[in-house]
């Protein structure tokens, strides 16, 4: 991208120069040295009362102008480096955003708020398994946390960590203890539980043969369910012998199946316990930082355009973020009409035509001013099955509370 | 890629602000062996110039050389490595950024949960949390890509303050002195005031007026009256309940030292005072909110929704709604959005469902539909279409 790639230049030059500086340099001054040794080391012959001769004198009144100028030099050149080192700043000014302000009001300065949202790091913190960084954060935020919010994340992080070791025990026992409420939600987590411990048995070979036989006797309650199933499982006895990998069944020994039953032994346990399955800390900062880019591009453009009183309004941010099907978690519902989200004073009103718009349109359409009927009729013109509604008759219109009934979405 | 440079600004800006110190504090040096070298090629010269010299003088004279001169190197050579260090960590966190462009979906997840960690671990730092931030940068592995060195060298400072001590602060002062002229700061201007107050307290009067000659002789005329109430602070008792001696007196003045020393560090390295993930958190939560988590009889709430999880629901209250143009319903029983593929039913009591949803319950039921929240019973044909734009 190429804010990066204007920042990574800058610094390479710099890199670059700083180099090329400290050998050639270090060098020259090295040089020096070993020239005035040269010098000290012949005169050392000499004894030191004698007279300097007139042909020292001169070499060394050379030499000297000689290193005064490199000396200058030398500060001079590292003081032209500065100016590669500025360019890195400016770069990093030119191509990243540096102020916030404005955007939204501070809720960290509130300490009921840091207080809330310290609870919610911590909880995001024991969700990930990473239970003695949480503990600190308790220690040191001085937060209270309840022992019963902490249980389950705690028994979670555990089964799957045995999971992830391919040990099914816990997950079993777990599954056992919550079979009427899994299977109220059509769990099939229980089976393919069974399902993974029994091929783990048939992998084993021979000797575990009769093991596997009479672990077979678990799939009985799901005989109804997942039928197919077991009796495909059941199919797989036969090549106990040679192994599974050379048979019809080799797709049991796939491991991408460890990975599914976490997956799904982590959506289940979320539902059963009412918690989300991914922790809402991670799913806020991701929407936030898709957010934050065209808020602030709505914010350059309000200033621009000096008009920035449309932003103080709370209700609503002025533009909208599209965060893509994943983060969509409500049905929301905009009026053709009004292009108003729809609210509880403000419900989808449901037309007999088929239509929806929302109460507030109904209104203003029901007492009659003429654009507005005619804005409606473009907007059901497609054409309804029920002839006996026409399509449009402006007249009907100002009649709608009578003729036409409405429904609540 | 937008979310980078509206984020990263201050991942960069740190590094390079220290480099540009680090650069500085070489160009000194430079300049001081330099010139102190020079001083010993003068005196190399006088002796060359002088009628008579002796081999003896011209070795004493070339030794000096050659001493400041390894010295010169010496000095110069660590300051360009402290210098390359500085610009290292820079290229290190460009190509930490590099790898958000080119990454797979496994890895590009990995990468924003590295991000959310050094988010965390500078909004740790920012509240003081030490302990946790190091943990968590340690256990993530980015040590080098968040500024723990900055902030635990300001917590050494702050802690200094705390135990009222000025030492420290003020050696930081004279090391950022120029900087901090620029900014125009009074910083150290407080800590010398501080330093008068506590002489006082203690009862060292005459030292505190000694104190008062040397440091308060440059004040400027705004600042006059301020330094004469200080002044006027030697005629009290320790403990006088005379406004406004009393508030002089009073404890907390280190503290609000300690916030605006805090406050000019951060501007120093152009560290807005807002963190990176108190914005990111606020603009998600507004992104996230819609009136549906936050209906009155609470029937509107989903558990995957943050925004309906319990204390974010609280935190959020305030925040602006997201902006909503158009409509997308999703279904409530399969959470399959409901457009042509799935048209959207509404049942004899006003709830919508997804077709598909509706039409495979009476395949298994003969015909019969139960509403999941309301459980009233309907045929299949009782639904009606519900056309939405």
């Amino acid at each position: 991208m190429e804010a990066i790639e204007a920042v990574d230049r800058e610094i390479n030059k710099v890199l670059n120069k700083f180099e090329n500086f400290k050998s050639q340099r270090t060098q020259t001054l090295q040089d020096l040295i070993q020239c005035l040794e040269k010098t000290r080391t012949e005169l050392s012959d000499a004894p030191d009362e004698d007279e300097l001769a007139p042909s020292h004198s001169l070499i060394m009144s050379q030499t000297c102008l000689n290193i005064k100028d490199t000396l200058n030099q030398i500060a001079f050149e590292h003081k032209e480096l500065h100016g590669n080192v500025s360019k890195v700043g400016k770069a990093i000014d030119r191509n990243f955003v540096s102020d916030f302000g404005g955007i939204m009001q501070d809720m960290m300065s509130n300490d009921k708020n840091m207080d809330k949202i310290n609870q919610v790091i911590c909880e995001h913190f024991l969700r990930h398994g990473m239970l003695d960084i949480a503990e600190e954060m308790i220690q040191e935020t001085g937060l209270q946390i309840d022992e019963t919010i902490k249980e389950p994340f705690l028994e979670l992080h555990r089964i799957l960590e045995a999971l992830k070791h391919k040990d099914l025990q816990p997950a079993l026992i777990w599954a056992n203890e919550n079979r009427i409420r899994l299977q109220a939600k059509n769990s099939c987590l229980e089976f393919k539980l069974h399902r993974l411990k029994f091929i783990d048995l048939i992998k084993q070979g021979h000797s575990h043969q009769l093991m596997a036989l009479i672990y077979a006797r678990n799939f009985a309650q799901f005989a109804h369910t997942h039928c197919k199933e077991v009796q495909s499982l059941m199919g797989s006895l036969l090549f106990v012998h040679q192994g599974l990998e050379n048979s019809p069944y080799s797709y049991l020994l796939d491991p991408y199946l460890w990975e599914d039953i976490a997956d799904i032994f982590t959506r289940d346990a979320c539902a059963l316990l009412g918690l989300s399955v991914e922790s809402p800390l991670s799913i806020c900062v991701k929407a936030g930082c898709s957010a934050l880019p065209p808020l602030l591009n709505i914010k350059q453009v309000m200033i621009k355009r000096q008009c920035s009183n449309v932003w103080s309004s709370k209700d609503e941010l002025p533009v909208e973020i599209d965060l893509g099907p994943d983060l969509r978690y409500h049905s929301t519902f905009a009026c053709p009409i009004l292009r108003q989200q729809s609210t509880d004073t403000n419900p989808p009103m449901r037309l007999t035509c088929g239509h929806v718009i929302s109460r507030d349109a109904l209104n203003k359409l029901a007492n009659g001013n003429k654009y507005d009927t005619y804005l409606y009729f473009t907007v059901c013109s497609h054409g309804v099955a029920d002839s006996s509604v026409p399509i449009v008759q402006w007249s009907r219109v100002s009649q709608m509370p009578n003729k036409y009934t409405f429904d609540q979405i | 890629m937008a979310d980078l440079k509206a984020l990263e600004h201050p991942t960069l800006k740190v590094p390079y602000e220290l480099l540009n110190k680090r650069f500085r504090a070489a160009q000194k040096t430079i300049d001081r062996e330099v010139s102190k070298t020079q001083i010993a090629i003068d005196d190399l010269d006088r002796c060359l110039q002088s009628s008579t010299v002796t081999v003896g003088q011209m070795k004493t004279a070339l030794d000096g050389v050659v001493e400041k001169l390894t010295f010169l190197k010496r000095k110069s050579e660590e300051s360009i490595q402290e210098e390359t260090d500085a610009a290292y960590v820079c290229k290190k966190r460009i190509e930490h950024l590099k790898e958000y462009e080119v990454s797979h979906p496994t890895q590009e997840a990995q990468w924003k949960k590295k991000r959310l960690d050094r988010m965390l671990v500078e909004y740790f730092l920012r509240c003081g949390y030490y302990r946790t931030s190091l943990q968590l940068a340690e256990h993530s592995e980015i040590q080098d890509l968040t500024n723990i060195d900055l902030f635990l060298m300001s917590k050494e400072i702050e802690e200094s303050l705390e135990r009222h001590e000025t030492t420290a602060c003020l050696q930081w002062c004279h090391d950022n002195k120029s900087k901090l002229r620029k900014m125009k700061s009074t910083l150290e201007y407080n800590l010398r005031q501080q330093e008068f107050i506590e002489l006082v307290r203690q009862d060292q009067r005459l030292e505190a007026v000694g104190h008062a000659r040397k440091y308060f002789t440059l004040t400027e005329e705004s600042q006059l009256s301020v330094v004469q109430r200080v002044m006027g602070l030697l005629a009290f008792p320790k403990d006088t309940s005379l406004e406004p001696y009393k508030s002089l007196l009073d404890e907390n003045r280190w503290h609000s030292l300690v916030e605006q020393f805090r406050y000019e560090n951060f501007k120093l390295y152009q560290l807005s005072n807002t963190s990176v993930f108190g914005i990111s958190l606020q603009a998600g939560l507004s992104a996230l909110k819609t009136p549906h988590c936050y209906k009155s009889d609470g029937s509107g709430k989903n558990t995957d929704c943050p925004v309906c999880s319990k204390h974010l629901n609280e935190l959020a209250k305030d925040l602006p709604y997201a902006h909503c143009a158009q409509s997308r319903l999703i279904c409530n029983i399969t959470g399959q959005p409901l457009n042509e593929y799935n048209p959207p039913m509404m049942l004899p009591n006003g709830h919508v469902y997804g077709a598909n949803a509706l039409v495979k319950q009476a395949e298994n039921n003969e015909g019969v539909i139960v509403c999941p929240r309301t459980r009233e019973i309907f045929k299949i044909d009782d639904a009606e279409k519900v056309f939405v734009m």
